[in-house]
């Protein structure tokens, strides 16, 4: 059965937590994909795409429809991971950047031509995490750099230095 | 190989994020530099593939039951502190309404604490009036915008009364018709945050 997003979204801000886990059903994939890029460690990816979830949840009355609720859940997804690494780093633990490709798998991707793809993921996950986010933010997820900025409270110019730095490092890894 | 010095460049040209006067730069750069050619060849084609990257990834559990749990903890979570509100809100309006019965006139006073009168009353009812303010202030954002209005509105109509009456019985403490001007625009109040931290708790 197909439910009207408007509807699903005013359910669930009404707290219907059943309207809720459909857009949980509907939006889980990207928000995943972005946690998991973003952090490139499945382990963490899940808990922050509970993480975003459960925010939401306690956002929803916040969100007033003048952007879509993807683009609102995705945004709210990023500020969660940013937050989360930031609370790492201040209690001293270690983002893993990792050399275990198990981690950079991706069950449930498509398979067809998957390739160039998968070693692409690898590579990204392989950044140092600054470079990492801002890879993923600009080159995947279209974010401009202003708006990285404001995100994870660098300079235009940084994010830009970044960007660069993580393609040169991707070039590098894929032996381009 | 690209030029050392070009790396910038090259990244905002394929970006397209450089001015048409740095373009043209660096297009004639490009017009006899092979390298940073090539550069602009593989940034470009990298870029792509970047764009193309599957926008979604299954993960390998269901993650809704934790979520869903966590969920839950919150809402019932949050039903204590709604009770709580409610008893404070309820314990409020009773220190209010005893102080409200100590301002009326000595014939109906059954009990008037001797050394607080005025003063003592009028702390007792902005003490029960903030704690009211702080449920409010907590539970202001489940009202609907329009409701709130019109509560700023009439709390404003409602404290400037107080406010007169009250600097008038500091004037004339013993005016007991000021003090049922007091008392009523106090009740006013009392019921009116009382009601509105009865919506905005259901």
């Amino acid at each position: 059965m197909h439910s009207d997003p408007t509807d699903l979204i005013h359910r669930a801000q009404q707290g219907d937590r059943a309207a809720f886990e459909t857009l949980y059903h509907a939006h889980v994939g990207r928000v995943y994909a972005l946690c998991l890029r973003l952090t490139a460690d499945r382990a963490l990816a899940e808990e922050r795409t509970q993480d975003a979830f459960v925010r939401a949840w306690e956002r929803l009355a916040t969100f007033r429809g003048e952007s879509a609720f993807s683009s609102w859940l995705y945004r709210l997804t990023v500020n969660e991971v940013l937050l989360g690494r930031r609370a790492e780093r201040r209690r001293g633990a270690r983002i893993v950047t990792t050399d275990d490709p198990a981690a950079l798998e991706r069950p449930g991707a498509a398979s067809v031509g998957a390739g160039t793809a998968l070693d692409l993921e690898r590579a990204v996950a392989a950044l140092p995490p600054g470079a990492r986010e801002v890879f993923v933010l600009h080159d995947v997820e279209g974010y401009r750099h202003e708006e990285i900025a404001q995100l994870t409270g660098v300079a235009v110019g940084t994010s830009k230095a970044q960007l660069f730095r993580a393609r040169r490092l991707l070039r590098e890894a894929l032996n381009r | 190989m690209m030029c050392p010095d070009m790396e910038a460049s090259l990244n905002e040209y394929v970006d397209g994020t450089l001015s048409v006067h740095e373009r043209q730069a660096v297009d004639e750069h490009l017009a006899h530099c092979a390298g940073c050619r090539d550069a602009v060849v593989e940034l470009r084609r990298f870029v792509t593939e970047a764009h193309q990257l599957p926008p979604s990834i299954t993960p390998p559990r269901d993650l809704w039951p934790v979520i869903g749990r966590r969920i839950g903890q919150r809402a019932a979570r949050n039903v204590q502190p709604a009770w709580w509100r409610g008893a404070l809100a309820a314990a409020a309006v009773l220190v209010i309404a005893l102080g409200l019965y100590r301002l009326l006139p000595p014939f109906a006073a059954l009990y008037r604490p001797p050394g607080r009168g005025w003063v003592g009353v009028q702390a007792d009812f902005d003490r029960a009036t903030d704690e009211l303010g702080v449920i409010l202030a907590a539970e202001r954002g489940r009202l609907r915008p329009e409701t709130v209005a019109v509560l700023e509105r009439s709390l404003a109509v409602i404290d400037a009364a107080i406010a007169e009456s009250r600097a008038a019985l500091a004037r004339d403490p013993a005016n007991a018709e000021l003090r049922r001007l007091f008392a009523a625009a106090s009740r006013q109040k009392v019921e009116l945050l009382q009601w509105v931290t009865r919506v905005a708790a259901s």
